[in-house]
């Protein structure tokens, strides 16, 4: 196993289908675990591996030998498209007005109290 | 000072609580000679399974990768765990002790297949000897699936859903080896070479298993599942690339170690060492 994240040489390298190619090590396999059916799939961790086979055998010893999983799913870390850009998933100007968070109801809710409040006398 | 009730509290869980993959049965239904037949039988498997997971227990902590190390260390307790059934069931059927059977007959009275005798070796000898002593246990396994004793038919089949695990695995390392040229492939070839005149002795005919073959207990007899594996090995070798292999027939004296073999005198030392340091004491 190694650490859960690329290396840093991995970063800004990417093949032309956004994978992160030569910059990662292709001897690492991510794998993903379903606890129960229907529940959703979830980073394990990863494991060292020589082939497809021998990972999928070993993400079976190291996430799922005392059945706490019903499926696993096995990745090289190669093949996963990369995406950590700041420009395009943290933008620089102020979007607070677009969270729900931008609207106070505290008020609102008040003075809607009061009035059916008074409906009611 | 304790008082007698609160030793009796102390102690351990009862053997049957601690085995629940166990069935209960009664041994009193079966006659005599089909249950000397089947505690023969139980016996040399729990050896052969118990011997196997010793040796290949030998890779814990130097396998040739980490993440091999912890998946071919649990390959070798699921066969101890194994064992651990058929010593139990073998004990249900003679009344003996199954932590005795396991650790404190001489080297002489144990049963295994001689081709379990063989040390550890190298990785691609231990991946071998495995995957042909596996590739023996699965067809032996197969033969037992629908036995007429119920109670083993039932710890087959938890058996063999491990197993399927185990020979995905092997194949895998078979392939990898055999796929490479150079060291990995000669030293696979080696071994192949010194493991085949002994592989067939896991199928060593046993005194009694005609008769089990009669009452239903074991499918087919010993030549019979001899030969079924040797069409599949010789089938998987070839698909390989590997050479073709004289396995012969399984001789008489496949299981015999009234002269045991210096490999097997130490195991034996080493498995048997802390059971033997105070013997009788309850752990």
């Amino acid at each position: 196993m190694t650490d859960h994240q690329p290396t840093p040489a991995a970063e800004g390298r990417r093949d032309e289908a956004g994978r992160m190619g030569d910059g990662a090590d292709p001897g690492v396999w991510e794998v993903f675990r379903q606890e129960k059916d229907g529940e959703p799939m979830r980073h394990a961790g990863n494991v060292r591996a020589p082939d497809r086979d021998l990972a999928m055998h070993y993400a079976r010893e190291f996430y799922s030998r005392r059945q706490e999983s019903v499926r696993l799913w096995v990745v090289r870390r190669t093949e996963i498209a990369d995406l950590s850009d700041p420009d395009l998933l943290q933008p620089p100007l102020d979007r607070t007005f677009k969270k729900p968070g931008g609207y106070v109801l505290r008020d609102k809710l008040d003075a809607a109290k009061k009035r059916a409040k008074a409906a009611k006398k | 000072m304790t008082t007698a009730k609160e030793t009796a509290e102390h102690r351990l869980p009862t053997r049957q609580t601690l085995l629940p993959d166990l069935p209960v049965f009664d041994a009193t239904a079966l006659d005599h000679g089909t249950r000397d037949a089947l505690a023969e039988l139980l016996l040399a498997m729990a050896d052969d399974e118990f011997i196997c997971g010793f040796w290949d227990s030998e890779w814990t902590g130097i396998a040739p990768l980490l993440e091999e190390d912890v998946a071919f260390s649990s390959l070798a307790q699921d066969e101890i765990g194994h064992a651990r059934l058929l010593y139990e069931m073998y004990g249900r059927l003679t009344g003996a002790d199954p932590d005795r059977t396991a650790f404190l007959r001489a080297p002489e009275e144990y049963r295994h297949a001689r081709l379990l005798d063989h040390p550890r070796t190298d990785w691609a000898f231990s991946i071998c000897r495995r995957w042909l002593y596996d590739t023996a246990d699965a067809i032996r396994l197969a033969a037992l699936a629908s036995s007429s004793f119920k109670p083993l038919a039932e710890v087959v089949a938890k058996i063999r859903r491990e197993e399927r695990y185990h020979l995905m695995h092997l194949d895998a390392w078979m392939r990898r080896l055999a796929a490479h040229d150079g060291e990995p492939r000669a030293k696979l070839v080696a071994a192949l070479d010194t493991l085949a005149p002994d592989a067939l002795t896991v199928f060593t005919p046993l005194a009694g298993s005609a008769g089990l073959v009669l009452a239903g207990v074991l499918a087919q007899p010993m030549t019979v599942l001899a030969e079924r594996w040797s069409l599949e090995v010789g089938g998987m070798l070839a698909q390989m690339g590997l050479p073709k292999m004289a396995f012969g027939r399984p001789s008489a004296d496949g299981r015999d170690h009234s002269q045991p073999a210096d490999s097997f005198r130490w195991l034996w030392g080493e498995f048997t060492s802390v059971a033997r340091s105070e013997e009788g004491v309850e752990w």
